[in-house]
């Protein structure tokens, strides 16, 4: 039986994280992507790297849904904004 | 003297030679006052994602500027009359970045490479 619960927890991935009440075991702890030494440059003329992190209605997406760190979370949705006003997303 | 990064987006029907007019105009704003132009960036051409003042597209042209806080705002009092605008930013940065171009023409064509999703697996 256990065996048959992870092969349906690795399928269904990205809803499984926003569950509430979802398990503790299960709880995915992923690094920032952002942070460390070699992370990308968070500027507002980096578009590619921003589509990343925004949904298809150009919405800013959540962290906790991208495990972005929350010193990075905030410079992410200030160059989203400024990228925003130059029409550039 | 700071560091400001500039951008303005100028209408879609703007001929080139406006263009150069516009980059000449607010260039020498800023060297008239004493301040430096580090680098100037054409962008082109691009589309914009939406629409602004029923234009679809804008030419970009963005400067990297060393000076005092007193030219942009004078700046930016010009570029607000100035009808061949759309748009205008002015972000102020501790320390320039020369040597990346996000905006080169060969980026679209890397964008293009992108695996696209392949639907057949999943039927």
């Amino acid at each position: 039986m256990k065996k048959r619960n992870n092969k349906k927890k690795s399928s269904q991935s990205t809803f499984a994280r926003l569950s509430i009440f979802q398990n503790q075991k299960y709880k995915i702890k992923k690094k920032c992507p952002l942070s460390g030494k070699d992370g990308p440059v968070v500027d507002y003329k980096n578009i590619k790297l921003l589509k990343r992190y925004v949904s298809e209605n150009g919405k800013i997406l959540p962290s906790r849904i991208t495990s972005v760190s929350q010193k990075k979370q905030r410079e992410l949705s200030l160059s989203i904004k400024r990228a925003r006003n130059l029409a550039l997303i | 003297m700071n560091l400001y990064e500039h951008t303005i987006i100028t209408r879609q029907d703007v001929s080139s030679s406006q263009l150069k007019q516009l980059q000449e105009k607010y260039s020498q704003i800023v060297e008239k006052n004493e301040g430096d132009i580090v680098k100037l960036e054409n962008w082109g051409l691009m589309n914009l994602s939406y629409l602004i003042k029923k234009n679809k597209k804008g030419n970009y042209i963005h400067f990297k500027i060393k000076a005092d806080g007193k030219i942009i705002s004078e700046l930016e009092k010009s570029e607000k009359i100035d009808k061949n605008l759309l748009r205008y930013l002015t972000v102020k940065v501790k320390k320039f970045d020369l040597e990346t171009d996000y905006f080169k023409k060969n980026v679209d064509k890397e964008v293009d490479k992108k695996p696209k999703y392949n639907y057949e697996k999943k039927k």
